[in-house]
């Protein structure tokens, strides 16, 4: 168990030295420096701050120093906001992403799953066929698509909640239902599928037969069994909701770090690009070993760190 | 222990007579694999259905634009924001002939039409009243009014009476209407749907060649190979795939061809997973040992044996990533990362369309509606593709 926890974060370490390295290299291709606008800037001005922000240094050496910042968990300067560190930019928008993102996760585990098991134990009744109808077109509209459409018709049209902001709670309700909706049918759909397939096992015919509690039968046997898949896809969904609120913190006009990043592209603010992308990418790292982790707990049967086949 | 005798009668050992043998007679032809899946797919009408609008898609995408003489960027000011479908108002002046007008009740705007529908032209308002809140036309000795001191605006005649409509016609001359600049929106959907489906078309090149080569090299040869191969793939999902076409398009420029390169160079990698497990699990049939031992080459295992019997997964896989590119696409022009102005996409039209919706909500109908309807259709194959191909996972 420790020998593969610390296996796995050596490889993730290697995997996220890769990123910065790619990432780093990648914005230094770009032709043209950072401070490269349509107003001339006077050249003692441009070395000033390219000797301020240690671009008059040579590649290499700019590439260690940054990889020094990394350790210490400082990603460096914004150099469109004078004064302002990418760190600052991440700890201002990480609320608002984490708190949507947490909720749509919530979301998607506390109305997919059921949704996905009243499907399941009444195949093909008007509930299942219901559902599923629902959960078929979540899963082919786009979520901007939704969103806009959300927006239009619960704030513009029929104001029951405001058009943007998090001021109150109703704020909350439309960018957590764009933000969920693909994923939350998704797992209703995967949740269905598997619980069916579960269902059609023996081990729920015998557990029948001792007489078991119908509830007892559903939980310890069918859930735990039928959790598995979805417990895999659930890393991936967290690493879709984030780069989902990009769009949806749009949309919106949510101050998260989604908001920032893309305007960090269109301001062409390299280092907080590099630092939000890093940032991204370590997160969704930990998510997935977490996710990994809760398999044991679920399955014995699996044994990590053993090569799967 | 007691002998058991069985005595067999005297007519069972009787020759069974020729008809007996009916019951092996094979009625129907037998059918290879394929045929069967045919009509597996022909029986799923959700599925035939989408492969039927996924083809007139994309015959829409190739020759419609040419069929018309709008383009995607030509603007007409003037015509701007009018809707697809309006209510017309007949105007009767007793001295010159009758003439057809439309209100745009998004900017109070009177357009003159034909009966059918066609548009001919701008009205120009004679005089504008800005305290009744009133625009006024005339036509010949006839006046038209309109009143836009109460929302939605209405048309009233010189004695504030509500004009009578002669009903609804569909715009003949843009049949989805026009946008926010005055162009026409049906020719700037085809050629977003031109733009998808390169985008689509683009992905399944890429997982067909890089991602089937590369998972069944890595599958295949197994050992180092695959853990080198495979570590590779590992590492470039870990990246969020829409965070790296994003990297991409910040380095290459936004732009049509850089989208192409960012979804070109990644994408393949759920495919080389799926087609390396197939191979791995493949490899060691019996019906491959069986074809080494007759001394089969490896370039003939792989063709006649391995790929033919991977085809079912690499379809299935194909038919759902097609939907995830086309959506990358229209994500990333829909927070303006992709196409450039005035190219259209159905991400950017999204996008305009949103601009416009407190004005003009029916805007956002026919890109919603594109791009949904094409999702639905490549899911829909997708599933009819797997049920087909695998009647065992159908569920």
């Amino acid at each position: 168990m420790l020998h593969y926890l610390i296996k796995r974060i050596l490889m993730m370490a290697l995997t996220l030295f890769l990123i910065i390295t790619l990432t780093f290299f990648l914005m230094h291709a770009i032709p043209g420096g950072p401070f490269t606008s349509e107003k001339m800037l006077a050249p003692e001005i441009e070395a000033a701050l390219n000797a301020k922000y240690g671009l008059d240094k040579p590649i290499w050496q700019q590439y260690l120093s940054y990889l020094q910042g990394i350790i210490t968990f400082d990603l460096g300067p914004s150099f469109k906001y004078p004064g302002v560190r990418v760190n600052d930019l991440i700890r201002e928008g990480l609320p608002v992403t984490a708190q949507t993102g947490f909720l749509a996760m919530l979301c998607v585990v506390a109305l997919g799953i059921p949704l996905g098991i009243v499907a399941a134990l009444h195949q093909n009744k008007w509930q299942d066929t219901t559902i599923m109808a629902i959960a078929t077109m979540g899963v082919a509209i786009p979520s901007y698509v939704l969103a806009t459409i959300a927006l239009y018709l619960f704030a513009l049209q029929w104001q029951l909640v405001p058009t943007f902001g998090l001021d109150s709670w109703q704020g909350y309700i439309l960018p957590v239902l764009a933000l969920s909706g693909f994923w939350l049918s998704f797992i209703a759909r995967l949740s269905r599928s598997s619980l069916l397939e579960v269902l059609g096992q023996d081990y729920m015919v015998t557990a029948r037969a001792k007489g078991l509690h119908p509830q007892t039968i559903l939980f310890k046997h069918g859930m735990r069994n039928a959790l598995i898949p979805i417990v895999t896809v659930l890393g991936p969904v967290v690493a879709n909701l984030l780069t989902g609120s990009f769009v949806i913190e749009q949309i919106f006009a949510l101050p998260g770090i989604g908001r920032h990043f893309v305007l960090s592209i269109s301001n062409r603010d390299y280092t907080t690009i590099m630092g939000i992308t890093i940032f991204y990418a370590a997160f969704l790292m930990l998510m997935i070993l977490i996710v990994d982790l809760l398999y044991m707990v679920l399955d014995p049967r699996i044994k990590l760190g053993e090569k799967a086949q | 222990m007691t002998d058991i005798h069985v005595t067999v009668p005297k007519e069972k050992w009787t020759p069974v007579d020729r008809g007996a043998q009916d019951a092996e007679f094979i009625a129907a032809p037998s059918l290879t694999y394929w045929q069967d899946v045919r009509q597996r797919m022909w029986r799923n009408k959700p599925a035939m259905a989408s492969l039927a609008f996924i083809i007139l898609l994309i015959l829409a995408a190739i020759f419609g634009p040419m069929l018309t003489h709008h383009t995607y960027y030509d603007q007409d000011l003037k015509l701007s924001n009018i809707p697809p479908i309006f209510e017309v108002y007949k105007a009767e002046p007793a001295d010159a002939p009758a003439q057809y007008v439309f209100l745009n009740s998004g900017n109070f705007k009177l357009y003159e039409v034909a009966e059918n529908g066609e548009i001919l032209g701008l009205v120009r308002a004679k005089r504008k009243d800005l305290m009744k809140k009133q625009h006024i036309y005339v036509f010949g000795d006839a006046e038209v009014r309109v009143d836009y001191s109460q929302l939605p605006a209405t048309l009233v005649d010189g004695d504030g009476n509500a004009v009578e409509s002669i009903g609804y016609r569909w715009n003949q001359t843009n049949w989805f209407g026009t946008d926010s600049l005055g162009r026409d929106v049906l020719v700037r959907q085809l050629y977003g749907a031109r733009i998808s489906l390169t985008v689509a078309f683009v992905a399944a090149m890429v997982n067909f060649f890089i991602g089937v080569f590369y998972g069944g090299i890595a599958g295949y040869f197994g050992g180092n190979v695959d853990n080198v191969m495979m570590r590779i793939v590992e590492i470039i999902a870990t990246i969020p795939l829409t965070l790296y076409v994003i990297l991409m398009m910040v380095v290459f420029q936004s732009g049509f061809l850089s989208i192409i390169i960012a979804i070109g160079s990644v994408f393949w990698v759920d495919m080389a997973r799926i087609v390396r497990g197939q191979m791995l699990s493949l490899k060691n049939q019996d019906y491959v040992a069986a074809a080494k031992t007759m001394g089969a080459s490896t370039k003939r295992i792989l063709t006649r044996h391995l790929l033919p019997n991977t085809m079912g997964p690499i379809l299935v896989t194909l038919t759902l990533l097609i939907p995830s590119a086309i959506f990358i696409e229209s994500f990333m022009s829909f927070i303006g990362l992709g196409v450039s102005v005035p190219m259209a996409s159905w991400g950017t039209l999204t996008a305009e369309a949103v601009e416009t919706l407190r004005a003009y909500p029916h805007q956002l109908f026919f890109p919603a509606a594109a791009i949904s309807l094409t999702m639905f259709a490549f899911n829909f194959l997708g599933d009819g593709l797997r049920d087909a191909l695998d009647p065992r996972l159908r569920k």
